[in-house]
């Protein structure tokens, strides 16, 4: 498992800004990009992400990593576009037809991927997974869903390792998940109705180790984060950036695109 | 299952958040009403951890293998905390495991969630014939795996055949939706079945984790 | 050491429980303990030792009988910081996503100040030599260091009395002795249920032996370590330290017994 979070040491402009600003910030831009359908606007959007992405002083393997899988599926879903959608057509090669529409369609949902994902690795890469939570929770998530999900966190591991554990043992008592027939399914589903079992008994053990150090007894929610002026500064300059996108989608759909 | 991100128009993505936002909730208030919510935290959580561990499991379905979905057996298992445990689910995907979908979180939380809520509902019925039987265990299990996925799939392909070709005729767009729909049918049935194994192994060895 | 008459730091009457689907698993459990007294508790499994602690800190609801920590009886479900207990595995304790948190967590629920809950904190690290390691997530800790953490996670609420279930289990030589000098520079009162006989003995002099629900026998540790038909009895083995050695190679400066 490559961690989202392994190069949230590094020193740079994004890493030092705030979580709660900068999870405000960059999913604004995150949505202001999903808004985008004009295709003139794609250089723009493209660029901001690069820009931001040099900010950061990531390396560009880390990006490449994280587009691969989804970049993946999107193309088997979105390849065929330019092939079947639209009317336009832009050249024909025996029966084959590249149509305007769809290679535009094409190009918006690439780049648009391309820009949404970059900005996302940039949200939760440059600090580590623990401290985005509590900046989910100091924006006012209901605290039973950030115990949630820093409970869920922090015993993922665990359980990720018993799993593979057990499937070890297993493999080294012959068993062999070739086929798909009764048998596999069956210690399979084994395997997974073990892993709830004991996943529910270290539960059980779990709270009572927090019933005895006072859990329940009070609201927890403390100030954690401080913020400076740079960045309030920064927030400032995404927003209006990611307003400017809205802006210039709404201006051009007027204008007839 | 997941929509990735930049495919769908913002106005579906926010529509997602939105249902996503009101399901959440929902499910909150339910297990509020519930006598300790705070000591079925710590189970919820680390169920959630375990069904998100146990989705990397490769089932062999040929030619290749997958990861099942598993979303109508975390219905029967964690009730309401099922869409928690969805939401939950998905953000590590997409933050930790290069999987993308933050700003479709809420429309894939949408399409695993509620039909996982549903899978709940339905396995709840079980307690009407009686909840010792094995049969009745074992099929109420494989409806609710069967629903949990089944509905996810119908709405994934409405979705994903509806916002993102702009240019493609009526006809066409339904016959696409019922072709993605139809494919999906061998792992509809694998996902039935295996659900209802898993049910029938809780039931010999852990049945409060089916009663709660 | 002269003692005055004090009240109890855990004093338990008539102490009896049942799970459903096992019954009496404490049968009529009466025993003091004194502020500052080492205590070991030994036995065989299923001798009831985690059911006795977990009803000793309220979180079980006994059938019969009364629990009274340093004069005050225990509810069910009540929360008591003077008395902490250590759990046999370390990974049902660490429950925060970093080691700083779980330290901090008791403090936090015991509504001290921000600065309050940082000095205990660092105390508590400072304790148990771990300090360096405040930030680390647990499951990047050794097992000897998650040992020490969930140590440092139940000083940090000041406890008088602590409990160690099984406190060396997984633990390597090192992390061992680490952990037995720890407990020998520990003021608060201590209970602890171990199969490390040999830690029992250098830590505890006073021992009690429990065996399907009951308590057999309280005493000095050496008298009852010593008592090689007793011990065999309930499933136990003399200590090798005890066992007269024709070249000596232990210590025992308490009662000049050389072994």
């Amino acid at each position: 498992m490559d961690w989202i979070d392994q190069y949230a040491d590094v020193d740079s402009a994004l890493h030092r800004w705030e979580p709660r600003h900068k999870l405000v910030g960059l999913m604004s831009l995150i949505f202001a990009f999903s808004f985008v359908q004009d295709l003139r606007l794609l250089p723009a959007m493209l660029a901001v992400t690069f820009i931001l992405y040099l900010v950061s002083k990531l390396p560009l393997s880390y990006l490449l990593t994280r587009l691969r899988a989804p970049g993946f599926f999107l193309l088997l879903v979105a390849v065929w576009l330019p092939f079947v959608s639209g009317s336009t057509i832009l050249l024909r090669i025996g029966p084959i037809a590249l149509r305007q529409e769809g290679w535009r369609e094409l190009l918006l949902l690439v780049a648009k991927f391309i820009s949404i994902l970059t900005t996302g690795t940039l949200l939760f890469g440059t600090a580590s997974f623990l401290s985005m939570i509590k900046a989910t929770r100091a924006l006012g998530l209901p605290p039973i869903l950030a115990d949630m999900t820093l409970l869920s966190y922090r015993y993922l591991h665990e359980i990720g390792g018993d799993l593979k554990t057990m499937v070890t043992a297993m493999g080294m008592r012959g068993f062999r998940r070739r086929r798909l027939n009764g048998r596999t399914l069956g210690v399979l589903a084994s395997l997974v109705g073990s892993i709830l079992v004991r996943s529910y008994e270290q539960s059980e053990r779990v709270y009572k180790a927090m019933v005895l150090r006072g859990y329940g007894r009070s609201s927890r929610s403390r100030g954690e984060f401080q913020s400076c002026p740079r960045d309030t500064a920064a927030l400032g300059g995404v927003l209006l950036t990611a307003i400017g996108f809205v802006v210039g989608e709404v201006i051009l759909r007027k204008l007839g695109g | 299952m997941h929509v990735p991100d930049g495919v769908l128009p913002i106005a579906v993505s926010a529509a997602g958040y939105a249902t996503a936002g009101a399901a959440t909730w929902y499910s909150l208030r339910k297990i509020n009403q519930k006598e300790n919510p705070q000591e079925d935290v710590p189970k919820a959580s680390l169920l959630t951890a375990a069904f998100f561990v146990a989705s990397w499991i490769h089932i062999p379905i040929p030619p290749t293998s997958a990861h099942l979905v598993l979303n109508g057996l975390l219905g029967a298992v964690l009730g309401y905390y099922a869409f928690p445990a969805i939401l939950i689910g998905l953000f590590f995907q997409a933050v930790m495991f290069q999987h993308g979908g933050l700003a479709t979180l809420g429309v894939n939380a949408t399409i695993m969630g509620l039909p996982a809520l549903l899978a709940y509902f339905i396995f709840r019925l079980r307690n009407i014939v009686g909840r010792d039987s094995r049969m009745w265990t074992g099929l109420f299990g494989s409806l609710a795996g069967a629903s949990g996925i089944g509905v996810s799939v119908v709405i994934f392909s409405v979705l994903l055949i509806t916002f993102i070709p702009a240019h493609i005729d009526a006809e066409v767009e339904r016959a696409s939706i019922w072709a993605l729909s139809l494919s999906h049918v061998p792992l509809i049935i694998i996902e039935s079945v295996f659900t209802a194994l898993v049910v029938l192994f809780l039931h010999r060895v852990k049945p409060e984790l089916l009663n709660g | 050491m002269k003692q005055p008459i004090q009240i109890p730091a855990l004093s338990i009457s008539h102490l009896s429980f049942s799970y459903p689907d096992k019954p009496d698993v404490l049968q009529d459990l009466s025993l003091d303990i004194r502020p500052g007294e080492r205590v070991g508790l030994i036995g065989p499994n299923g001798a009831g030792k985690t059911t006795f602690f977990l009803l000793a800190c309220g979180v079980l609801k006994p059938n019969a009988g009364t629990v009274e920590l340093f004069g005050e009886p225990v509810t069910h479900g009540g929360f008591r910081p003077e008395i902490g207990m250590v759990f046999q595995n370390s990974d049902d304790q660490l429950f925060c996503p970093s080691v700083g948190d779980d330290v901090a967590f008791g403090p936090q629920n015991l509504r001290l100040s921000k600065a309050e809950v940082k000095a205990r904190v660092e105390e508590a690290l400072a304790m148990t030599g771990v300090s360096e390691l405040v930030d680390r997530p647990p499951h990047h800790l050794s097992g000897g260091e998650k040992r020490m953490v969930s140590i440092a996670g139940v000083l940090a609420m000041r406890p008088r009395l602590m409990i160690y279930d099984e406190p060396n289990a997984s633990l390597d030589s090192r992390s061992r002795r680490r952990l037995i000098n720890f407990l020998q520079a520990s003021e608060e009162s201590l209970l602890i249920a171990s199969h490390d006989l040999e830690l029992i003995l250098e830590v505890c002099d006073r021992v009690i032996l429990m065996d399907e629900g009951r308590i057999v026998t309280d005493g000095a540790s050496h008298r009852i370590m010593n008592d090689v038909a007793l011990m065999e009895a309930h499933g136990l083995e003399k200590p090798h330290s005890l066992i007269p050695h024709a070249e000596m190679h232990h210590e025992r400066p308490e009662n000049g017994e050389k072994g």
